[in-house]
């Protein structure tokens, strides 16, 4: 007779259970909260600052909780899109501004231009070049949070074997060429410089530095409103034939295939702020940052990656609100505390200006103050759909020309082609 | 109906074959799930448009002839032919005299078989990574030595020309040990009487192993020239690792080509339809080596033995 007993026992004690957590969950949303999840893959210093970020912002607005949610990075952009599809997304969420091209055009995304006209928040005040990612069709669809961009590194170490300041790095090209030279020896141990010349899975790390080059010399990589390509000029040429020269004619770099500058193998590399805090723990060479140099005729630029932030389309008040916060959270005040904390280079001329934020660069990491510098000179790569076909096509080409197989005019007129059929395929 | 008179034929008992099902259940499921459903599923992609991280609607057989009209697709499976055939001249050749070292009572023969044994069970991203280093033209181990027999060696994986024989040379590499434990087995496999008769019957070294060792390691032959196809024809991690299909596009082989498709361009599409000439191609070449060896080679073997 005990059996039957225990037996109602437990099934009483699990369905109180059930009963409690259903209430439970009704009576915590009972408050009238507007729960706003925030989507991102940033681990470390970035994923503390964020926490810290949503919990300052709901202390702030008892009504409102900021839930940021972590999402693989791999994983991120095709949830975004399927719950986006599914009309279920998100309320908030960032994305690599490679990304940005197909975000922009999924209509998923909220324009913010109604609330950032009421609030009179200052969008002029982020660099032109990052909002470039931001606006689609005259709408404000996104906010740009982080950035980085290239700039030259030089071993302070070899500059002194070869007799040169190590406190004067190149600014020309002409200083690059000569500075090469010398420090390039004749055994192939050591190369002056190391240019970026694999075509890797996407072709984008051949592109993306040689893009810059291009800006210098005054061509594009795409032109008219990103219709076709802006390289098989004069310009483009004098461009490509600088960085062949490189490899073909002066011989200051290598095809080689790795990491020659942190060996110790390369004395100057072009790269990103990132690779201040890898090399300074791996490397046992004193080394210093400049801006990449520029011909005396060109103008200096560089090229540079970030993330954005933006928020969807859900209701009125949940917009509203995931609005609010992205403002918030992009002001100048945030953002030179958000700076601090995670590393990242400033998005705003007013925190990039800022001698609160100046002091802490100096203090802390002075070789970063090149990249903040130059990040007004840092030009976007184009944001559309076929940005990634367009740049393994043209790394293809440009790679061939590095290794001498075609001449420089063959190889911007071939990639010339080769880009014009993918955008005419993508129209 | 027909299973069930199958299975009672079978002389099986019921309660047998339910439990019998119920034990292979969690691998048909696993095998469902993890290898008949993908397949299914790029069967489908193959004949449709990806965009924004789903299917966007059916383009008929499109992605398929884009393919024919697409040189680097030429170029990746002439990259493919052309390492399939390094890796299998290089590794079979030299397996099989491996083995028949390893056949001879010498010292210490455990360790000498498992030292040619470990580039085989050596993770493939490791292996590619020191041969990498090796390869390197100015340090490496690879130049050095042949400095020192006075030769300027290439610069290897910076070298359009000399990149896929690299390839190719730690392909083989790590190929060879496994086809010399295949060939061991098959050599102790040989009855020692036919060595014996031949003795007596004054065949030299030569005889014997052309008349009595060739044709009765034939079927082991095939096999290993089965599987060492079909492995090489869908190489990836180790050309990702050395080359990453460069430089130039000289070893790019199909599977690295069919991975930069989907990864890195998200074109789900065409990459699956490259995947189905994959299997289309190593399923062709396992029929006629299927078909050869049914007739060749283990009709040779059923008869000596």
């Amino acid at each position: 007779m005990r059996r039957p007993v225990s037996r109602s026992l437990v099934a009483v004690i699990l369905t109180g259970l059930l009963l409690t957590m259903v209430f439970g969950s009704l009576v915590a949303h009972a408050k009238d909260e507007i729960v706003l999840e925030f989507w991102h893959y940033w681990d470390g210093n970035n994923a503390r600052a964020v926490e810290e970020f949503a919990a300052a912002y709901n202390e702030l607005n008892p009504d409102v909780k900021v839930k940021p949610i972590f999402v693989p990075t791999g994983e991120l952009l095709p949830k975004l899109e399927a719950t986006a599809a599914a009309g279920k997304p998100p309320a908030m969420a960032i994305a690599d501004i490679a990304w940005m091209g197909r975000l922009l055009r999924s209509d998923a995304l909220l324009p913010m231009d109604a609330y950032i006209e009421e609030k009179g928040f200052d969008i002029d005040d982020f660099y032109p070049s990052l909002l470039e990612y931001s606006r689609y069709q005259g709408q404000t669809l996104a906010l740009p949070i982080t950035t980085n961009n290239l700039a030259l590194f030089y071993n302070k170490d070899l500059f002194r074997a070869a007799g040169l300041d190590p406190d004067s790095p190149p600014t020309t090209w002409d200083e690059l060429v000569e500075y090469g030279k010398k420090l390039t020896k004749a055994d192939g141990s050591i190369f002056g410089f190391e240019m970026y010349s694999q075509v890797d899975e996407t072709g984008e790390g051949l592109t993306w530095n040689l893009q810059p080059y291009l800006w210098q010399a005054g061509a594009d990589f795409l032109t008219d409103s990103y219709s076709r390509p802006g390289f098989n000029n004069e310009e483009g040429e004098k461009a490509l034939q600088f960085v062949v020269d490189l490899f073909q004619k002066e011989k200051v770099a290598g095809l080689a295939r790795k990491d020659s500058f942190g060996m110790g193998r390369a004395a100057m590399v072009v790269n990103g702020p990132w690779m201040i805090g890898i090399w300074q723990d791996s490397v046992s060479f004193e080394f210093g940052t400049a801006p990449i140099p520029y011909p005396e005729w060109g103008k200096p630029a560089t090229n540079m990656g970030g993330e954005q932030i933006f928020a969807f389309r859900t209701d009125a008040a949940r917009e509203a609100a995931a609005v609010d916060f992205l403002m918030w959270l992009t002001s100048t005040e945030n953002m030179i505390k958000w700076d601090q904390k995670t590393g990242a280079l400033p998005v705003k001329a007013s925190v990039a200006s800022s001698s609160e934020y100046r002091g802490f660069i100096e203090d802390t990491e002075p070789r970063l103050l090149v990249f903040v510098d130059q990040q007004r000179h840092a030009h976007a790569r184009p944001p559309i759909p076929e940005y990634a076909d367009c740049s393994l096509a043209f790394a293809k080409e440009m790679e061939k020309a590095y290794y001498g197989r075609v001449s420089v005019k063959e190889a911007l007129i071939n990639a010339e082609q080769a880009l014009l059929a993918i955008l005419e395929k993508g129209r | 109906m027909q299973a069930k008179s199958y299975w009672s034929k079978s002389g099986y008992r019921k309660d047998d074959i339910r439990a019998a099902f119920i034990c292979l259940a969690p691998v048909i499921l696993i095998f469902a799930a993890f290898y008949m459903l993908p397949m299914i599923y790029s069967a489908v992609l193959s004949l449709a448009e990806w965009g924004m991280g789903s299917m966007t609607g059916f383009v008929g057989f499109s992605n398929y002839l884009a393919m024919f009209k697409d040189p680097y697709f030429w170029n990746s499976l002439q990259v493919t032919l052309v390492y399939t055939l390094g890796v299998t001249v290089l590794s079979l050749p030299l397996g099989l005299l491996v083995a028949l070292g390893l056949n001879v009572k010498i010292p210490l023969s455990n360790l000498w078989r498992s030292l040619y044994f470990t580039p085989s069970v050596t993770a493939t991203v490791a292996a590619g990574i020191v041969w990498t280093r090796l390869f390197d033209p100015y340090d490496g181990l690879v130049n050095h030595l042949l400095r020192v027999v006075g030769i300027r060696g290439p610069a290897w994986l910076s070298s359009p020309e000399w990149a896929l024989v690299a390839v190719i040379l730690v392909g083989a590499w790590k190929r060879l040990g496994f086809n010399a434990m295949i060939y061991l087995a098959g050599l102790q496999g040989v009855p020692g009487e036919l060595y014996e008769a031949a003795l007596v019957d004054g065949a030299n070294a030569w005889q014997r192993f052309a008349h009595i060792t060739c044709p009765l390691l034939l079927p082991t032959t095939w096999l290993l020239l089965i599987m060492c196809v079909i492995d090489s024809f869908q190489v990836f991690d180790l050309v990702h690792v050395m080359t990453s299909g460069g430089p130039m596009s000289s070893t790019e082989v199909m599977g690295l080509y069919l991975y930069r498709q989907a990864f890195g361009l998200f074109h789900m599409g065409y990459a699956s339809a490259i995947a189905w000439v994959i299997f289309l191609l190593v399923f062709i070449a396992t029929l006629v080596q299927w078909k050869v060896s049914g007739s060749g080679g283990a009709g040779a073997y059923g008869e000596a033995r």
